[in-house]
């Protein structure tokens, strides 16, 4: 393990501690005394909530925005697969990836950080989104789409790209808990909150 | 604006200071900012503003949390838009949480993470009531209720005459035995009305006493309490909403009834039935029901016999999103219109993805957004157009007073109807 291995393990613990603390805050605050007689089935409801509600063809931010959507979902799963190898790279290093499994991953997350540039670049471009934005919307599609970047780098020559990649990691670790990346833990509770406020009150699953 | 005192801005700030419960924390975090919940709200299809996309409206209750509950917020304002409370904000706020919301949840639904859009903008409303910036026309309405039982202020001799108006034409369509009883006790039922019947359409209460009488209910109405409204609801400030609520509340007990039943009113049923047992901190002792409900139940049962071939004319429904989207009363709305008319188009889209009337979350007593309600009413009205129907019924007198004016500006040709008129339309008297 060189230094730079270090650095990259200290910052995922910070990030670990301070999603912890995110998450155990939420979990103290605890759920809403709801005093209202039940109709709803919780459980069927949180399930929904978590899949079928989450389908494209269930959400008009989906299939009303289909190039948008598809791109997010494409730079979600390149950040996937950037966040599965940084794991991986602890015990196996890039040099040993065979070749065609380095040209897949690739592919795919090039694909990712080019939809995440799209993004990007369409926060800046279009008015109404520039409106909602600020510095942190910017700056987490950066460093995100970096991520993606420095991984292929990583992939491809890793003896060259190996400490501007742990160093990348690190920052956007670092940044992860304070800026929207949080939302890695809060879109969890969102939907959570949001099936039992429809479940309670029987609308979802929904019955036709 | 007048400028904020530090008390008003205290009073505010504590509440978003006490979060009670992780459902707010949750929403305050969670939006991602990606902007494509803007075409799910009237408001943006409409009026093409950006300050009304919902997730503007979340955020700007998301900055003042940044600002007052996040290290970030202090430290670095700038990084993630964390704005302070001031007069700038206050009026942003009423302008967007008041003025360019039904809190029909709408984008709730289709919000790419699952923020509850209209929950924080139901927070941001009692932040503004805590600071007594509540619209007057709203407030006003709320102030009725308080004072004199019923948001009209309708003296109870006016109300008394309706009922025995109402009554008198009941009894010459169903016999003498057909009645409208005021204050009796020990009954099953205490019903509920918006006051715009006894004001607008005393027809509607004729049309659901009809149904009483039709199943052989037994029941009453409180001429001290008989307003299902709480625009307490709508205005943020909960106090309000408890002191009207408990009111509805003990009136149950007064008369010695077993359920209360809610009247046709999308809000009022919310108000009583999800929210009324938060307000008061207990569960109610007694069961509450909504009319959809209960009408229902007695089509289920065989209580009321229906000839749909008397409703002939092509019928389309129109969703009230406390009802629906808010309520879970979708499947039973369809079944009863099932029953009772011949001829049903559904409006798209409908169901909980269903448009608002344009008059939910207190527009309609907001006279100060009329010019943009009935502007955003244009996708209600194309919605109505769109079907072909010449009735449109909804359970809601909220939305009937939303959709009258719709039909009146854009000449829709429609006839407005409740659930109790186009059920009484079919009902056989045996
Ligand atoms: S869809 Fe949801 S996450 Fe996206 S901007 Fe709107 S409120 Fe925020
Ligand atoms: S709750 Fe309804 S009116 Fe309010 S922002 Fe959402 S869609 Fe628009």
């Amino acid at each position: 393990m060189y230094w730079y291995h270090y650095l990259g393990l200290a910052a995922l613990v910070v990030f670990a501690v301070a999603m912890l603390w995110h998450f155990l805050r939420l979990i103290r605050e605890g759920n809403p005394k709801d005093f209202s007689k039940k109709t709803g089935n919780l459980v069927k409801a949180e399930a929904y909530a978590y899949t079928t509600a989450m389908m494209p063809n269930h959400k008009e931010t989906a299939y009303l925005h289909i190039p948008t959507f598809t791109a997010g979902a494409l730079f979600h799963i390149g950040t996937f697969i950037s966040i599965l190898l940084f794991a991986v790279f602890f015990f196996i290093s890039p040099a040993q990836f065979p070749l065609w499994l380095s040209r897949i991953l690739t592919v795919c997350i090039l694909a990712g950080a080019a939809c995440g540039t799209g993004l990007l670049i369409k926060r800046m471009v279009v008015k109404k989104m520039r409106d909602l934005s600020h510095l942190d919307d910017y700056l987490s599609n950066f460093l995100t789409t970096l991520f993606q970047l420095f991984t292929i780098l990583y992939l491809m020559l890793p003896h060259m790209f190996a400490p501007v990649y742990y160093i990348e990691v690190t920052v956007l670790l670092l940044y992860m808990p304070i800026g929207k990346l949080r939302h890695v833990l809060y879109f969890f509770a969102a939907r959570y909150h949001l099936g039992r406020f429809y479940g309670w009150r029987n609308v979802w699953p929904p019955k036709k | 604006m007048e400028k904020l005192t530090t008390e008003q801005i205290d009073k505010a700030l504590h509440l978003l200071k006490m979060r009670p419960d992780s459902k707010l924390e949750t929403h305050l975090n969670a939006c991602v900012h990606c902007g494509l919940c803007a075409e799910s709200c009237m408001y943006y299809k409409t009026l093409h503003d950006d300050r009304y996309m919902p997730a503007r409206k979340v955020e700007l209750v998301a900055a003042l949390y940044r600002k007052y509950c996040t290290l970030i917020g202090r430290v670095a304002p700038f990084l993630v838009n964390a704005r302070p409370l001031d007069e700038q904000m206050a009026e942003e706020m009423t302008d967007a949480l008041f003025g360019a919301c039904t809190m029909c949840g709408r984008c709730v639904k289709h919000c790419s993470i699952g923020v509850d859009i209209a929950y924080v903008v139901h927070f941001g409303r009692r932040m503004l009531a805590a600071m007594g910036l509540v619209p007057a026309t709203l407030q006003a309405t709320v102030d009725a209720a308080l004072q004199t039982g019923n948001n009209m202020a309708i003296p109870t001799a006016d109300f008394v005459d309706t009922i025995q108006w109402m009554e008198e034409d009941l009894q010459d369509e169903c016999g003498s035995e057909a009645r409208i009883p005021l204050n009796e006790t020990d009954k099953n039922i205490l019903y509920t009305l918006n006051p715009r019947e006894p004001k607008f359409f005393p027809l509607s209460i004729a049309a659901l006493a009809k149904i009483f009488f039709a199943a052989k209910e037994s029941w009453t109405i409180s001429t001290d309490m008989y307003d299902v409204t709480n625009y307490g609801l709508f205005s943020g400030n909960n106090e309000h909403a408890k002191s009207i609520a408990k009111r509805l509340h003990d009136e149950v007990f007064n008369k010695h009834c077993k359920i209360l039943v809610l009247g046709e009113c999308g809000h009022g049923s919310r108000a009583n039935r999800w929210e009324g047992p938060n307000y008061l901190q207990h569960s109610y002792e007694f069961e509450t029901i909504t009319a959809v409900e209960l009408i229902n139940t007695y089509i289920r049962e065989g209580r009321i016999k229906l000839d749909k071939s008397l409703n002939q004319e092509l019928v389309t429904l129109h969703d009230p999103c406390n009802l629906v989207r808010n309520g879970g009363l979708e499947s039973e709305l369809r079944y009863t219109i099932s029953q009772s008319v011949t001829h049903f188009k559904e409006m798209t889209p409908h169901g909980i993805d269903n448009f608002c009337c344009g008059g939910g979350g207190g527009q309609l007593a907001m006279s100060e957004y009329n010019e943009r309600r009935i502007a955003i009413g244009k996708i209600k009205a194309d919605q109505i157009r769109n079907t072909g129907a010449k009735v449109v019924v909804t359970p809601c007198h909220n939305c009937v007073d939303q959709l009258i004016q719709l039909n009146n500006i854009y000449k829709l040709n429609v006839k407005i109807k409740t659930i109790a008129e186009i059920v009484a339309d079919a009902l056989v008297l045996e």
